[in-house]
Protein backbone atom coordinates (compact mmCIF):
# COMPACT_ATOMS: atom_id res chain seq x y z
CA UNK A 1 0.00 0.00 0.00
CA UNK A 2 1.59 3.58 -1.22
CA UNK A 3 1.97 5.25 2.08
CA UNK A 4 0.67 8.88 0.24
CA UNK A 5 -2.52 6.81 -0.45
CA UNK A 6 -2.62 5.61 3.37
CA UNK A 7 -1.95 9.34 4.59
CA UNK A 8 -4.24 10.77 2.41
CA UNK A 9 -7.02 8.43 4.18
CA UNK A 10 -6.43 9.30 7.07
CA UNK A 11 -6.94 13.03 6.31
CA UNK A 12 -9.95 11.55 4.93
CA UNK A 13 -11.09 9.70 8.25
CA UNK A 14 -10.80 13.50 10.11
CA UNK A 15 -12.19 15.52 7.24
CA UNK A 16 -15.12 13.01 7.11
CA UNK A 17 -15.69 13.11 10.83
CA UNK A 18 -15.62 16.99 10.82
CA UNK A 19 -17.89 17.24 8.43
CA UNK A 20 -20.20 14.94 9.99
CA UNK A 21 -20.24 16.62 13.15
CA UNK A 22 -20.63 20.04 11.37
CA UNK A 23 -23.75 18.52 9.88
CA UNK A 24 -24.98 16.50 13.12
CA UNK A 25 -24.88 20.21 15.35
CA UNK A 26 -27.11 21.76 12.98
CA UNK A 27 -29.46 18.64 12.75
CA UNK A 28 -29.65 18.13 16.61
CA UNK A 29 -32.75 20.26 17.46
CA UNK A 30 -34.78 19.03 14.68
CA UNK A 31 -33.87 15.16 13.98
CA UNK A 32 -33.26 11.97 16.11
CA UNK A 33 -30.50 11.09 17.53
CA UNK A 34 -30.52 7.81 15.49
CA UNK A 35 -31.03 9.74 12.23
CA UNK A 36 -27.44 11.37 13.33
CA UNK A 37 -25.99 8.18 13.96
CA UNK A 38 -27.03 7.02 10.19
CA UNK A 39 -25.06 10.14 8.86
CA UNK A 40 -21.83 9.12 10.94
CA UNK A 41 -22.88 5.59 9.54
CA UNK A 42 -22.52 7.29 6.12
CA UNK A 43 -18.97 8.84 6.76
CA UNK A 44 -17.62 5.28 7.60
CA UNK A 45 -19.05 3.68 4.26
CA UNK A 46 -17.96 6.28 1.99
CA UNK A 47 -14.32 6.38 3.65
CA UNK A 48 -13.75 2.67 3.40
CA UNK A 49 -14.77 2.69 -0.40
CA UNK A 50 -12.32 4.49 -0.80
CA UNK A 51 -9.28 3.55 1.39
CA UNK A 52 -8.27 0.53 3.15
CA UNK A 53 -9.78 -0.60 6.65
CA UNK A 54 -7.33 1.33 8.59
CA UNK A 55 -8.52 4.68 7.67
CA UNK A 56 -12.11 3.32 7.63
CA UNK A 57 -11.85 1.80 11.41
CA UNK A 58 -10.00 5.03 12.19
CA UNK A 59 -13.42 7.18 10.93
CA UNK A 60 -15.52 4.61 12.82
CA UNK A 61 -13.62 5.23 16.31
CA UNK A 62 -13.39 9.04 15.71
CA UNK A 63 -17.46 9.22 14.66
CA UNK A 64 -18.15 7.20 17.83
CA UNK A 65 -16.40 8.89 19.93
CA UNK A 66 -17.65 12.28 18.89
CA UNK A 67 -21.20 10.99 18.31
CA UNK A 68 -21.13 9.87 21.85
CA UNK A 69 -19.21 13.25 23.32
CA UNK A 70 -21.61 15.75 21.80
CA UNK A 71 -24.72 13.78 20.94
CA UNK A 72 -24.59 10.98 23.42
CA UNK A 73 -26.34 11.83 27.31
CA UNK A 74 -24.70 12.89 29.01
CA UNK A 75 -23.54 15.72 26.66
CA UNK A 76 -19.54 16.77 26.88
CA UNK A 77 -18.96 13.40 28.34
CA UNK A 78 -17.38 9.66 27.08
CA UNK A 79 -19.71 8.21 29.74
CA UNK A 80 -22.06 5.87 28.01
CA UNK A 81 -25.90 5.93 30.18
CA UNK A 82 -27.25 3.51 27.56
CA UNK A 83 -26.11 0.19 26.64
CA UNK A 84 -27.79 0.56 23.34
CA UNK A 85 -24.94 3.15 21.94
CA UNK A 86 -22.45 0.70 22.71
CA UNK A 87 -24.16 -1.35 19.39
CA UNK A 88 -24.16 1.46 17.80
CA UNK A 89 -20.14 1.59 17.98
CA UNK A 90 -20.10 -1.81 17.47
CA UNK A 91 -22.34 -1.69 14.37
CA UNK A 92 -20.17 1.00 13.02
CA UNK A 93 -16.94 -0.86 13.70
CA UNK A 94 -18.50 -4.00 12.06
CA UNK A 95 -19.84 -1.70 8.88
CA UNK A 96 -15.85 -0.17 8.22
CA UNK A 97 -14.46 -3.74 8.41
CA UNK A 98 -16.45 -5.33 6.29
CA UNK A 99 -16.60 -2.70 3.69
CA UNK A 100 -13.13 -1.70 3.11
CA UNK A 101 -12.40 -5.58 2.95
CA UNK A 102 -15.05 -5.95 0.21
CA UNK A 103 -13.57 -3.38 -1.68
CA UNK A 104 -9.85 -4.46 -1.29
CA UNK A 105 -10.52 -7.74 -2.37
CA UNK A 106 -12.70 -6.69 -5.58
CA UNK A 107 -9.98 -4.28 -5.99
CA UNK A 108 -7.07 -7.25 -5.94
CA UNK A 109 -9.40 -9.72 -8.14
CA UNK A 110 -9.48 -6.83 -10.79
CA UNK A 111 -5.61 -5.83 -11.04
CA UNK A 112 -5.36 -9.71 -10.87
CA UNK A 113 -7.29 -10.38 -13.74
CA UNK A 114 -5.49 -7.44 -16.03
CA UNK A 115 -2.53 -9.39 -15.23
CA UNK A 116 -3.28 -12.07 -16.40
CA UNK A 117 -4.56 -10.89 -19.60
CA UNK A 118 -1.35 -9.23 -20.57
CA UNK A 119 0.48 -12.31 -18.96
CA UNK A 120 -1.24 -14.64 -21.33
CA UNK A 121 -0.93 -12.12 -24.13
CA UNK A 122 2.65 -11.61 -23.20
CA UNK A 123 2.83 -15.63 -22.93
CA UNK A 124 1.62 -16.00 -26.44
CA UNK A 125 3.76 -13.67 -28.51
CA UNK A 126 6.96 -15.28 -26.02
CA UNK A 127 5.33 -19.10 -27.30
CA UNK A 128 5.26 -18.36 -30.98
CA UNK A 129 8.34 -16.64 -30.63
CA UNK A 130 10.02 -19.51 -29.31
CA UNK A 131 8.39 -21.61 -31.94
CA UNK A 132 9.21 -19.62 -34.96
CA UNK A 133 12.88 -19.33 -33.57
CA UNK A 134 13.13 -22.98 -32.80
CA UNK A 135 11.96 -23.54 -36.35
CA UNK A 136 13.42 -21.46 -38.09
CA UNK A 137 16.80 -20.58 -36.56
CA UNK A 138 17.39 -24.57 -35.57
CA UNK A 139 17.27 -25.66 -38.90
CA UNK A 140 19.41 -23.19 -40.47
CA UNK A 141 22.01 -22.66 -37.61
CA UNK A 142 22.21 -26.92 -38.26
CA UNK A 143 23.18 -26.79 -42.00
CA UNK A 144 25.67 -24.21 -41.22
CA UNK A 145 27.38 -26.06 -38.68
CA UNK A 146 27.27 -29.05 -40.77
CA UNK A 147 28.12 -27.29 -43.78
CA UNK A 148 31.39 -25.77 -42.22
CA UNK A 149 32.54 -27.97 -39.65
CA UNK A 150 32.64 -30.48 -42.74
CA UNK A 151 34.78 -27.79 -45.02
CA UNK A 152 36.80 -27.32 -41.64
CA UNK A 153 37.83 -30.73 -40.98
CA UNK A 154 37.83 -32.41 -44.28
CA UNK A 155 37.75 -29.91 -46.89
CA UNK A 156 41.06 -31.08 -48.88
CA UNK A 157 39.11 -34.34 -49.08
CA UNK A 158 36.23 -32.59 -50.56
CA UNK A 159 35.63 -31.88 -54.50
CA UNK A 160 35.84 -28.12 -55.55
CA UNK A 161 32.07 -28.10 -56.75
CA UNK A 162 31.06 -30.01 -53.04
CA UNK A 163 33.40 -27.07 -51.30
CA UNK A 164 31.35 -24.41 -52.95
CA UNK A 165 27.80 -25.97 -52.53
CA UNK A 166 28.91 -26.72 -48.83
CA UNK A 167 30.44 -22.73 -48.48
CA UNK A 168 27.25 -21.37 -50.42
CA UNK A 169 25.05 -22.88 -48.40
CA UNK A 170 26.45 -21.51 -45.24
CA UNK A 171 26.35 -17.73 -46.39
CA UNK A 172 22.33 -18.42 -47.59
CA UNK A 173 21.37 -19.67 -44.84
CA UNK A 174 23.64 -16.82 -42.50
CA UNK A 175 21.83 -14.42 -44.83
CA UNK A 176 18.63 -15.45 -44.29
CA UNK A 177 18.93 -15.43 -40.64
CA UNK A 178 20.37 -12.62 -40.84
CA UNK A 179 17.22 -11.40 -42.25
CA UNK A 180 15.54 -13.08 -39.63
CA UNK A 181 17.11 -11.14 -36.61
CA UNK A 182 16.74 -7.61 -38.93
CA UNK A 183 12.50 -7.95 -38.77
CA UNK A 184 12.56 -9.26 -35.43
CA UNK A 185 14.56 -6.32 -34.23
CA UNK A 186 12.53 -3.88 -36.39
CA UNK A 187 9.46 -4.95 -35.43
CA UNK A 188 10.62 -4.25 -31.49
CA UNK A 189 11.36 -1.24 -32.06
CA UNK A 190 8.24 -0.22 -34.42
CA UNK A 191 6.27 -1.59 -31.39
CA UNK A 192 8.09 0.47 -29.07
CA UNK A 193 7.63 3.78 -31.21
CA UNK A 194 11.28 3.99 -31.39
CA UNK A 195 11.03 4.88 -35.14
CA UNK A 196 10.43 8.26 -36.42
CA UNK A 197 10.29 8.51 -39.73
CA UNK A 198 12.61 11.09 -40.85
CA UNK A 199 10.61 12.10 -43.84
CA UNK A 200 11.57 13.95 -47.28
CA UNK A 201 10.32 14.48 -50.67
CA UNK A 202 10.95 11.37 -52.49
CA UNK A 203 9.84 9.49 -55.94
CA UNK A 204 8.04 6.64 -55.12
CA UNK A 205 9.68 4.80 -58.78
CA UNK A 206 13.39 5.75 -57.42
CA UNK A 207 12.38 3.61 -54.41
CA UNK A 208 10.78 0.47 -56.03
CA UNK A 209 13.55 0.60 -58.38
CA UNK A 210 16.10 0.36 -55.77
CA UNK A 211 13.71 -2.47 -53.62
CA UNK A 212 13.63 -4.44 -56.94
CA UNK A 213 17.65 -3.67 -57.24
CA UNK A 214 18.27 -5.10 -53.80
CA UNK A 215 15.81 -7.83 -54.13
CA UNK A 216 16.90 -8.62 -57.43
CA UNK A 217 18.71 -12.50 -56.12
CA UNK A 218 15.23 -13.40 -54.52
CA UNK A 219 12.96 -12.63 -57.31
CA UNK A 220 15.24 -14.34 -59.72
CA UNK A 221 12.84 -17.01 -60.50
CA UNK A 222 9.66 -14.56 -61.07
CA UNK A 223 8.39 -13.09 -63.93
CA UNK A 224 7.94 -9.08 -62.47
CA UNK A 225 6.61 -6.71 -64.36
CA UNK A 226 6.65 -2.84 -63.53
CA UNK A 227 4.02 -0.65 -63.85
CA UNK A 228 5.00 3.04 -62.58
CA UNK A 229 2.19 5.89 -63.13
CA UNK A 230 5.04 8.61 -65.39
CA UNK A 231 2.41 11.35 -63.64
CA UNK A 232 3.16 10.22 -60.01
CA UNK A 233 3.98 13.43 -57.40
CA UNK A 234 6.92 13.27 -55.24
CA UNK A 235 5.31 11.97 -51.79
CA UNK A 236 7.00 13.09 -48.32
CA UNK A 237 8.24 9.85 -46.80
CA UNK A 238 11.38 7.89 -45.19
CA UNK A 239 12.74 6.31 -48.09
CA UNK A 240 14.78 3.65 -46.26
CA UNK A 241 11.64 2.71 -44.32
CA UNK A 242 9.49 2.67 -47.39
CA UNK A 243 11.98 0.88 -49.30
CA UNK A 244 11.62 -1.65 -46.09
CA UNK A 245 7.88 -1.88 -46.63
CA UNK A 246 7.47 -2.65 -50.49
CA UNK A 247 10.58 -5.29 -50.10
CA UNK A 248 8.48 -7.24 -47.40
CA UNK A 249 5.60 -7.30 -49.94
CA UNK A 250 7.82 -8.11 -52.90
CA UNK A 251 9.25 -11.09 -50.50
CA UNK A 252 5.82 -12.39 -49.22
CA UNK A 253 4.51 -12.80 -52.91
CA UNK A 254 8.12 -14.02 -54.17
CA UNK A 255 7.88 -16.82 -51.55
CA UNK A 256 4.28 -17.73 -52.00
CA UNK A 257 4.29 -18.31 -55.19
CA UNK A 258 5.88 -20.78 -57.63
CA UNK A 259 8.22 -20.40 -59.94
CA UNK A 260 7.91 -18.66 -63.15
CA UNK A 261 4.28 -17.15 -61.99
CA UNK A 262 4.00 -12.76 -62.48
CA UNK A 263 4.22 -10.58 -59.95
CA UNK A 264 3.52 -7.17 -60.70
CA UNK A 265 4.96 -4.29 -58.83
CA UNK A 266 2.05 -0.43 -59.54
CA UNK A 267 2.17 2.80 -58.13
CA UNK A 268 -0.24 5.13 -59.41
CA UNK A 269 -2.08 8.05 -57.71
CA UNK A 270 -6.03 7.42 -56.34
CA UNK A 271 -7.47 10.33 -55.58
CA UNK A 272 -5.18 12.74 -52.79
CA UNK A 273 -2.93 9.15 -52.19
CA UNK A 274 -0.30 7.49 -54.27
CA UNK A 275 -1.37 3.84 -54.25
CA UNK A 276 1.26 0.89 -54.36
CA UNK A 277 0.54 -2.60 -55.33
CA UNK A 278 2.48 -6.06 -55.25
CA UNK A 279 -0.22 -8.57 -57.01
CA UNK A 280 1.11 -12.50 -56.85
CA UNK A 281 -0.38 -15.00 -58.99
CA UNK A 282 -0.26 -17.96 -56.39
CA UNK A 283 -3.08 -19.79 -55.47
CA UNK A 284 -4.65 -16.57 -53.71
CA UNK A 285 -5.86 -15.09 -50.26
CA UNK A 286 -9.11 -16.67 -48.56
CA UNK A 287 -10.57 -13.71 -48.01
CA UNK A 288 -11.40 -14.34 -44.17
CA UNK A 289 -7.34 -13.82 -44.45
CA UNK A 290 -6.63 -11.07 -45.79
CA UNK A 291 -6.92 -9.06 -42.49
CA UNK A 292 -4.96 -11.82 -40.39
CA UNK A 293 -2.15 -12.14 -42.48
CA UNK A 294 -1.11 -8.71 -41.40
CA UNK A 295 -1.24 -9.85 -37.63
CA UNK A 296 2.58 -10.69 -36.39
CA UNK A 297 3.94 -14.15 -36.35
CA UNK A 298 1.24 -15.13 -38.87
CA UNK A 299 2.20 -17.96 -41.94
CA UNK A 300 0.13 -18.32 -44.93
CA UNK A 301 -0.72 -21.52 -46.14
CA UNK A 302 3.00 -21.99 -48.38
CA UNK A 303 5.00 -23.38 -45.42
CA UNK A 304 6.94 -20.13 -46.03
CA UNK A 305 10.00 -19.29 -43.94
CA UNK A 306 10.79 -16.38 -42.01
CA UNK A 307 9.34 -15.25 -38.83
CA UNK A 308 6.27 -14.09 -40.30
CA UNK A 309 6.77 -10.28 -39.76
CA UNK A 310 6.90 -9.19 -43.11
CA UNK A 311 3.62 -7.68 -43.53
CA UNK A 312 3.27 -6.74 -40.05
CA UNK A 313 6.25 -4.68 -40.10
CA UNK A 314 4.96 -3.01 -44.03
CA UNK A 315 1.37 -1.80 -42.34
CA UNK A 316 3.16 -0.93 -38.94
CA UNK A 317 5.79 1.49 -41.23
CA UNK A 318 2.80 2.55 -43.35
CA UNK A 319 0.86 3.57 -40.51
CA UNK A 320 3.65 5.82 -39.26
CA UNK A 321 3.43 7.73 -42.60
CA UNK A 322 -0.52 8.33 -42.13
CA UNK A 323 -1.10 5.53 -44.71
CA UNK A 324 -2.92 2.18 -44.31
CA UNK A 325 -2.32 -1.31 -45.88
CA UNK A 326 -4.65 -4.14 -47.11
CA UNK A 327 -5.00 -7.00 -48.83
CA UNK A 328 -7.12 -8.07 -51.31
CA UNK A 329 -8.09 -11.66 -53.51
CA UNK A 330 -8.21 -10.79 -57.30
CA UNK A 331 -10.72 -11.99 -59.05
CA UNK A 332 -8.78 -14.01 -61.38
CA UNK A 333 -6.99 -15.84 -58.54
CA UNK A 334 -3.78 -14.45 -56.59
CA UNK A 335 -3.24 -11.33 -54.50
CA UNK A 336 -3.02 -7.80 -54.05
CA UNK A 337 -1.32 -6.14 -51.60
CA UNK A 338 -1.36 -2.49 -51.42
CA UNK A 339 -0.58 0.48 -49.32
CA UNK A 340 -1.49 3.97 -49.55
CA UNK A 341 0.53 6.98 -49.12
CA UNK A 342 -1.07 10.40 -48.51
CA UNK A 343 -0.25 12.95 -51.44
CA UNK A 344 0.94 16.48 -50.44
CA UNK A 345 0.96 19.79 -52.18
CA UNK A 346 4.62 19.42 -53.70
CA UNK A 347 7.16 22.02 -53.16
CA UNK A 348 8.26 23.85 -55.69
CA UNK A 349 11.39 24.97 -57.56
CA UNK A 350 12.77 27.69 -60.00
CA UNK A 351 12.75 27.15 -63.13
CA UNK A 352 15.61 26.45 -64.62
CA UNK A 353 16.10 29.84 -67.06
CA UNK A 354 15.77 32.13 -64.54
CA UNK A 355 18.60 29.66 -62.47
CA UNK A 356 21.28 28.91 -65.19
CA UNK B 1 45.18 -11.98 -59.01
CA UNK B 2 43.97 -8.04 -60.01
CA UNK B 3 46.20 -6.09 -62.69
CA UNK B 4 44.34 -2.92 -61.79
CA UNK B 5 45.53 -2.44 -58.20
CA UNK B 6 48.81 -4.54 -57.77
CA UNK B 7 49.32 -5.02 -53.78
CA UNK B 8 46.92 -2.20 -52.81
CA UNK B 9 47.59 -1.79 -49.05
CA UNK B 10 43.99 -2.08 -47.33
CA UNK B 11 43.33 -0.69 -44.03
CA UNK B 12 41.08 -2.22 -41.85
CA UNK B 13 39.96 -0.22 -38.75
CA UNK B 14 37.66 -3.19 -37.20
CA UNK B 15 36.85 -4.44 -33.67
CA UNK B 16 36.22 -7.80 -34.00
CA UNK B 17 38.93 -10.06 -34.46
CA UNK B 18 36.95 -12.29 -36.09
CA UNK B 19 35.48 -10.32 -39.06
CA UNK B 20 39.09 -8.48 -39.27
CA UNK B 21 40.86 -12.20 -39.89
CA UNK B 22 37.62 -12.81 -42.67
CA UNK B 23 38.75 -9.48 -44.46
CA UNK B 24 42.36 -10.52 -44.06
CA UNK B 25 41.86 -14.11 -45.71
CA UNK B 26 39.35 -12.37 -48.26
CA UNK B 27 41.71 -9.36 -49.17
CA UNK B 28 45.03 -12.12 -49.29
CA UNK B 29 43.30 -14.04 -52.04
CA UNK B 30 42.34 -11.18 -54.31
CA UNK B 31 45.92 -9.72 -53.85
CA UNK B 32 45.56 -6.94 -51.32
CA UNK B 33 48.01 -6.22 -48.12
CA UNK B 34 45.81 -5.46 -44.89
CA UNK B 35 46.48 -3.94 -42.67
CA UNK B 36 44.91 -4.16 -39.25
CA UNK B 37 43.62 -1.78 -36.53
CA UNK B 38 41.71 -2.87 -33.81
CA UNK B 39 40.90 0.63 -32.20
CA UNK B 40 39.98 3.83 -33.92
CA UNK B 41 43.12 5.17 -32.51
CA UNK B 42 45.20 3.23 -33.53
CA UNK B 43 43.72 3.11 -37.06
CA UNK B 44 44.52 6.70 -37.21
CA UNK B 45 48.46 6.27 -36.31
CA UNK B 46 48.61 2.75 -39.16
CA UNK B 47 46.84 5.10 -41.33
CA UNK B 48 49.76 7.81 -40.80
CA UNK B 49 52.69 4.67 -40.92
CA UNK B 50 51.13 2.78 -43.56
CA UNK B 51 49.95 5.09 -46.15
CA UNK B 52 47.44 2.56 -47.01
CA UNK B 53 45.08 3.14 -50.32
CA UNK B 54 41.89 2.82 -49.01
CA UNK B 55 40.44 2.23 -45.97
CA UNK B 56 38.02 0.27 -44.56
CA UNK B 57 36.08 1.97 -40.58
CA UNK B 58 33.31 0.00 -38.96
CA UNK B 59 30.97 2.51 -37.53
CA UNK B 60 30.29 0.88 -34.09
CA UNK B 61 34.49 1.17 -32.82
CA UNK B 62 34.40 1.02 -29.09
CA UNK B 63 37.10 3.97 -28.54
CA UNK B 64 36.18 6.39 -30.88
CA UNK B 65 33.14 7.08 -33.17
CA UNK B 66 33.92 6.05 -36.69
CA UNK B 67 32.70 9.05 -37.83
CA UNK B 68 35.23 10.65 -35.82
CA UNK B 69 38.31 8.61 -37.28
CA UNK B 70 36.53 9.61 -40.91
CA UNK B 71 37.28 13.22 -40.09
CA UNK B 72 40.72 12.54 -38.52
CA UNK B 73 41.75 10.22 -42.01
CA UNK B 74 40.09 13.16 -44.28
CA UNK B 75 42.08 15.63 -42.52
CA UNK B 76 45.42 14.68 -44.56
CA UNK B 77 44.45 11.74 -47.00
CA UNK B 78 42.27 11.23 -49.88
CA UNK B 79 42.15 7.61 -50.01
CA UNK B 80 39.02 5.91 -50.68
CA UNK B 81 37.21 5.16 -47.32
CA UNK B 82 34.09 2.83 -47.13
CA UNK B 83 32.46 2.23 -44.03
CA UNK B 84 31.04 -0.95 -42.63
CA UNK B 85 27.79 -0.42 -41.20
CA UNK B 86 24.47 -2.08 -39.27
CA UNK B 87 21.29 -1.73 -40.48
CA UNK B 88 20.20 0.10 -37.71
CA UNK B 89 22.88 3.03 -38.30
CA UNK B 90 21.35 4.55 -40.91
CA UNK B 91 21.57 8.36 -40.05
CA UNK B 92 25.22 7.16 -39.02
CA UNK B 93 25.72 5.79 -42.14
CA UNK B 94 25.07 9.17 -44.12
CA UNK B 95 26.68 11.16 -41.62
CA UNK B 96 29.85 8.99 -42.19
CA UNK B 97 29.19 9.53 -46.10
CA UNK B 98 28.56 13.17 -45.66
CA UNK B 99 32.06 13.48 -43.38
CA UNK B 100 33.80 12.36 -46.18
CA UNK B 101 33.55 8.52 -46.80
CA UNK B 102 32.91 7.20 -49.93
CA UNK B 103 30.79 3.91 -49.91
CA UNK B 104 29.49 1.74 -47.46
CA UNK B 105 28.65 -1.95 -47.01
CA UNK B 106 25.80 -2.87 -44.45
CA UNK B 107 26.61 -5.79 -42.33
CA UNK B 108 26.16 -8.80 -42.74
CA UNK B 109 27.62 -8.40 -46.23
CA UNK B 110 28.99 -10.91 -48.41
CA UNK B 111 32.69 -10.93 -49.52
CA UNK B 112 31.67 -10.26 -53.56
CA UNK B 113 29.47 -7.03 -52.70
CA UNK B 114 32.94 -5.68 -50.19
CA UNK B 115 35.26 -6.51 -52.93
CA UNK B 116 33.11 -4.85 -55.80
CA UNK B 117 33.36 -1.86 -53.39
CA UNK B 118 36.46 -2.12 -52.82
CA UNK B 119 37.54 -2.28 -56.52
CA UNK B 120 34.95 0.55 -57.52
CA UNK B 121 36.66 2.75 -54.78
CA UNK B 122 40.59 2.14 -56.42
CA UNK B 123 39.43 2.23 -59.49
CA UNK B 124 37.53 5.73 -58.65
CA UNK B 125 41.21 6.63 -56.81
CA UNK B 126 42.93 6.08 -59.92
CA UNK B 127 40.72 7.65 -62.49
CA UNK B 128 40.76 10.71 -60.27
CA UNK B 129 44.13 11.40 -61.39
CA UNK B 130 43.63 10.41 -64.93
CA UNK B 131 41.55 13.32 -65.70
CA UNK B 132 38.76 11.87 -68.21
CA UNK B 133 36.22 14.02 -68.49
CA UNK B 134 34.10 11.01 -70.53
CA UNK B 135 31.55 9.07 -69.11
CA UNK B 136 30.08 6.46 -70.79
CA UNK B 137 26.33 4.72 -69.63
CA UNK B 138 26.22 1.75 -72.26
CA UNK B 139 25.13 2.99 -75.19
CA UNK B 140 25.26 6.73 -73.87
CA UNK B 141 28.11 8.64 -73.68
CA UNK B 142 28.38 12.44 -72.21
CA UNK B 143 31.90 14.68 -72.74
CA UNK B 144 31.50 16.76 -69.45
CA UNK B 145 34.52 19.13 -70.92
CA UNK B 146 33.26 19.95 -73.93
CA UNK B 147 29.84 19.69 -73.05
CA UNK B 148 28.30 16.92 -75.50
CA UNK B 149 25.74 14.06 -75.00
CA UNK B 150 24.63 11.27 -77.56
CA UNK B 151 22.67 8.27 -76.63
CA UNK B 152 23.33 5.90 -79.47
CA UNK B 153 23.78 8.05 -82.74
CA UNK B 154 21.36 10.48 -81.48
CA UNK B 155 22.38 13.67 -80.00
CA UNK B 156 21.31 14.21 -76.38
CA UNK B 157 20.88 18.15 -75.18
CA UNK B 158 21.29 18.72 -71.57
CA UNK B 159 20.69 21.57 -69.90
CA UNK B 160 23.58 23.03 -67.39
CA UNK B 161 22.27 21.91 -64.40
CA UNK B 162 22.00 18.65 -65.98
CA UNK B 163 25.75 19.06 -67.29
CA UNK B 164 26.65 20.13 -63.31
CA UNK B 165 24.17 17.04 -62.04
CA UNK B 166 26.21 14.79 -63.45
CA UNK B 167 29.38 16.16 -63.16
CA UNK B 168 28.93 16.14 -59.24
CA UNK B 169 27.24 12.41 -59.57
CA UNK B 170 30.84 11.28 -62.00
CA UNK B 171 33.00 13.08 -59.39
CA UNK B 172 31.51 10.07 -56.86
CA UNK B 173 31.59 7.67 -59.87
CA UNK B 174 30.60 4.29 -59.10
CA UNK B 175 30.24 5.00 -55.51
CA UNK B 176 27.62 6.90 -53.45
CA UNK B 177 26.89 10.42 -53.49
CA UNK B 178 24.63 11.88 -50.72
CA UNK B 179 22.18 14.01 -51.24
CA UNK B 180 23.60 16.82 -49.04
CA UNK B 181 26.56 16.75 -51.80
CA UNK B 182 25.05 16.57 -54.89
CA UNK B 183 22.29 19.58 -53.82
CA UNK B 184 25.46 21.72 -52.46
CA UNK B 185 27.51 21.08 -55.67
CA UNK B 186 25.21 21.78 -57.78
CA UNK B 187 22.85 23.93 -56.46
CA UNK B 188 24.84 25.38 -53.82
CA UNK B 189 25.14 25.27 -49.84
CA UNK B 190 21.98 27.23 -49.55
CA UNK B 191 20.08 24.28 -51.00
CA UNK B 192 21.42 21.68 -49.02
CA UNK B 193 18.06 20.09 -47.90
CA UNK B 194 16.09 20.86 -51.18
CA UNK B 195 15.91 16.65 -52.20
CA UNK B 196 12.69 17.41 -54.24
CA UNK B 197 15.27 19.66 -56.80
CA UNK B 198 17.15 16.10 -57.07
CA UNK B 199 14.33 14.06 -57.79
CA UNK B 200 13.16 16.25 -60.47
CA UNK B 201 16.38 16.44 -62.64
CA UNK B 202 17.64 12.97 -61.62
CA UNK B 203 13.81 11.80 -63.47
CA UNK B 204 15.10 14.44 -66.64
CA UNK B 205 18.91 12.60 -66.53
CA UNK B 206 17.29 9.15 -66.69
CA UNK B 207 14.91 10.34 -69.46
CA UNK B 208 17.68 11.31 -71.94
CA UNK B 209 20.54 8.59 -70.94
CA UNK B 210 18.74 5.51 -69.83
CA UNK B 211 17.92 3.01 -72.51
CA UNK B 212 15.14 2.23 -70.20
CA UNK B 213 13.99 5.20 -68.02
CA UNK B 214 11.56 3.09 -65.97
CA UNK B 215 13.76 0.66 -65.09
CA UNK B 216 17.35 2.69 -64.65
CA UNK B 217 20.63 0.73 -64.53
CA UNK B 218 22.82 3.65 -64.21
CA UNK B 219 21.62 5.96 -62.25
CA UNK B 220 20.76 4.12 -59.26
CA UNK B 221 18.92 5.35 -56.05
CA UNK B 222 20.28 4.45 -52.41
CA UNK B 223 17.04 5.29 -50.30
CA UNK B 224 17.43 7.78 -47.85
CA UNK B 225 20.85 8.29 -48.94
CA UNK B 226 21.59 9.53 -52.47
CA UNK B 227 22.34 8.21 -55.41
CA UNK B 228 24.85 6.05 -56.88
CA UNK B 229 26.56 6.38 -60.91
CA UNK B 230 27.22 3.01 -61.86
CA UNK B 231 30.07 2.28 -64.13
CA UNK B 232 30.46 -0.75 -65.72
CA UNK B 233 33.55 -3.20 -64.61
Amino acid sequence: MAPLRTLSGYAWAVAATAACTLAGLAMRDRFDIVNIAMVYLLAVVVVALRYPHGPAIATSVLSVLAFDYLFVPPHGTFTVDDVQYLLTFAIMLTVAVVISRLVERIRREAAAKADLAVEAETERIRSTLLASISHDLRTPLAVMAGASSSLAESGERLEPDERRALAASVFRQARAMADYVAKILQMTRLDAGAIVPSRDWNALPEIANATLDRLAERLARHRVIVELAPDLPLVRVDAALIDQALGNLVENAASHTPADTVIRVRARRVGDEAVVTVEDYGDGLAERDAERVFAKFQHGTGGARGPGLGLAICRAIVRLHDGRAWAERLPDGGTAFHFSLPIEAPPTMPPETAEA
Amino acid sequence: MNATAPRATILVVEDEPEIRRLLHTAFGVEGYRTVESATGRRGTIDAGTHKPDLAIVDLGLPDMEGIDVIRQLRQWSSMPIIVLSARVQEQTKVEALDAGADDYVTKPFGIGELLARVRAALRHAVRGVSGDTRIVLGTAVVDLERRTARRGDDEVRLTPIEYRLLAALAKHAGLVATHRQLLADVWGPTHETDTHYLRIYMKQLRDKLEAEPERPRYFLTEPGVGYRLRVDE
